[in-house]
């Protein structure tokens, strides 16, 4: 009786010990950010593009637009 | 005598370019590893460009034999910091600052091919009045195509304090001083109010970086890395920029703010020779540095600057300090450097044998210290007896000027009104006592009407 209840809780360790998250010490903390990054690079270089964009735009309807020295 | 040279224990991360200390002299070891990078940074112009715009510390090649180990390729002398303080002893407005130089410095760097490898707050410091990077060494040529090492860093570093304590709480700030790599961004995450799910930059540079930190968390295998253009660094900088800039002082009750907009507790006359004695006394004993305890916005701190005197005012409360750091600015008081920091817990050493962080006694004594209606916020309402405070006076300065508030002060009798009265030693007399145990009392004066007493104390 005892002897079965000894390998039931054994088992239960074992099985807990399965699902225990794993411990990642050797990967780089940063390569979330990394791989981030990437994703979202496409985005901003879109966002920089547009607001150059914009600018322009908004150079070509301002009254006031005076040669600036990139737009030649 | 000479001292034995030393690396300094805050730097020993970086083999690259650390720093050590050499008969009282701080100097940085660039080592041929880093030869490259230090060679592109003078020759492209970039350290030109940032001693001009005040964004880099400036330093003096010096003869290598001054070197600590055989690997050194330059050995250099940076321009002295007269007090170096910590992130999280900044304010709001300071971390806001330091964000915002680190950018600054980055895209310079951009336009030389050039990158910062690190972006911790630690890198920078405040000195004449505005925010400088300290690390010359971080600096170090662009890989094309790569993304920014750095980027996991400001975000922790920068983004997301800032973040939480202009939408959850300008207190949170001291957060910086339990994570020193910078707050993880998924506990910033769960601490935001989801208010801030509107923002987009703190959506992107707090949330889905979250995100994708846990994702790849437990991603062993070896991930293909796509280029990073020149454009996307470009949008990631500017984005960081936008978020940064889109965060604006936090509000919030301080309790002392107002502190000398009250006038009860002085007349004009004790106000005005309050004023006088200090500046005389500061004068008499021509400091070159002086830290002011409890310095609330730094009213007498200024009188210090004024002379031209690198200054401390270090006070608990952070919209104090943030109000200290905005007056100077908008003055253009080149000598006062704010902190937040509580005498009753000041700032301990941290990090790696808690010797990476220095503690703020180790950062001192300075030449004078001001303890000007303190005394009685220690022993009443903090309870720490007189010869305690008197032993701290000592950690703090060479001198002091303290002001010693009797008991019979309206200031002290609401300290008094809701609780018992166990300070029966509370007196100037015993204050004096203690006083003359670790300093000589050189001056002793009478504040007007006020019922208060300047002293003037000096080491023996």
């Amino acid at each position: 009786m005892r002897a079965r209840a000894f390998t039931i809780a054994l088992l239960v360790v074992a099985f807990t010990c399965l699902f225990l998250p794993v411990a990642n010490a050797y990967v780089d903390p940063g390569s979330g950010s990394f791989i981030f990054q990437a994703l979202i690079g496409g985005l901003l270089a879109v966002a920089v593009a547009f607001r150059v964009f914009w600018r322009r735009v908004l150079g070509v309807f301002s009254k006031t637009r005076r040669e600036s020295p990139d737009s030649s | 005598m000479q001292d034995e040279p030393q690396a300094s224990p805050a730097s020993f991360r970086d083999p690259r370019g650390f720093v050590f200390t050499r008969d009282g002299i701080l100097y940085r070891q660039i080592s041929h590893g880093h030869a490259p990078d230090y060679d592109r940074l003078i020759s492209s112009g970039l350290y030109q460009e940032l001693i001009d715009a005040g964004s880099l510390i400036a330093h003096q090649e010096v003869a290598s034999e001054l070197a600590l180990s055989s690997d050194a390729y330059k050995v250099i002398r940076p321009e002295r910091v007269p007090f170096v303080s910590y992130p999280y002893e900044w304010g709001f407005a300071q971390l806001r600052d330091a964000a915002l130089l680190t950018l600054a410095v980055q895209s310079a760097a951009m336009t030389r091919d050039m990158t910062l490898r690190d972006a911790t707050a630690f890198n920078v410091t405040f000195h004449h009045g505005r925010p400088v990077m300290l690390d010359t060494t971080s600096l170090g040529i662009l890989e094309e195509g790569q993304p920014w090492v750095a980027y996991r860093q400001f975000c922790q570093h920068f983004v997301a304090p800032l973040a939480l304590m202009t939408y959850r709480d300008v207190r949170l700030g001291q957060l910086g001083r339990v994570y020193l790599d910078g707050i993880p961004l998924d506990l910033t995450r769960d601490l935001l109010p989801s208010r801030t799910r509107t923002k987009a930059g703190l959506t992107m540079h707090v949330r889905m970086h979250a995100g994708s930190q846990e994702r790849h968390e437990d991603d062993a295998r070896q991930t293909e890395r796509k280029a990073f253009s020149r454009r996307s660094f470009d949008g990631l900088i500017d984005s960081l920029r936008r978020t940064v800039e889109s965060m604006s002082e936090p509000k919030g009750k301080s309790t002392w703010r107002r502190y000398y907009d009250e006038t009860d507790h002085y007349s004009d006359a004790a106000s005005a020779k309050k004023e006088e004695l200090v500046e005389r006394w500061i004068a008499e004993t021509d400091p070159s540095i002086v830290w002011d305890l409890g310095a609330n916005t730094g009213r007498f701190s200024r009188i210090a600057t004024a002379k031209g005197i690198d200054t401390v005012a270090i006070d608990s409360d952070p919209f104090c300090i943030d109000q200290a750091y905005e007056d100077a600015r908008r003055a253009g008081d080149e000598h006062l450097t704010p902190i937040v920091s509580d005498l009753t817990n000041p700032s301990p050493g941290l990090g790696w044998e808690n010797r990476e962080r220095s503690s703020l006694d180790e950062r001192g004594p300075a030449d004078l210290a001001l303890a000007l209606a303190v005394i009685h916020h220690l022993a009443i309402a903090n309870n720490v007896p007189l010869p305690l405070i008197v032993d701290q006076l000592a950690r703090s300065g060479r001198a002091v000027i303290v002001e010693f508030v009797p008991k019979t002060d309206p200031k002290v009798q609401r300290l008094l009104r809701d609780r018992e009265d166990i300070f029966g030693d509370y007196s100037e007399a015993a204050f004096e006592e203690s006083a003359e145990e670790r300093f000589a009392i050189s001056r002793r004066e009478a504040v007007a009407d006020s019922g208060r007493t300047l002293y003037l104390l000096e080491a023996r």
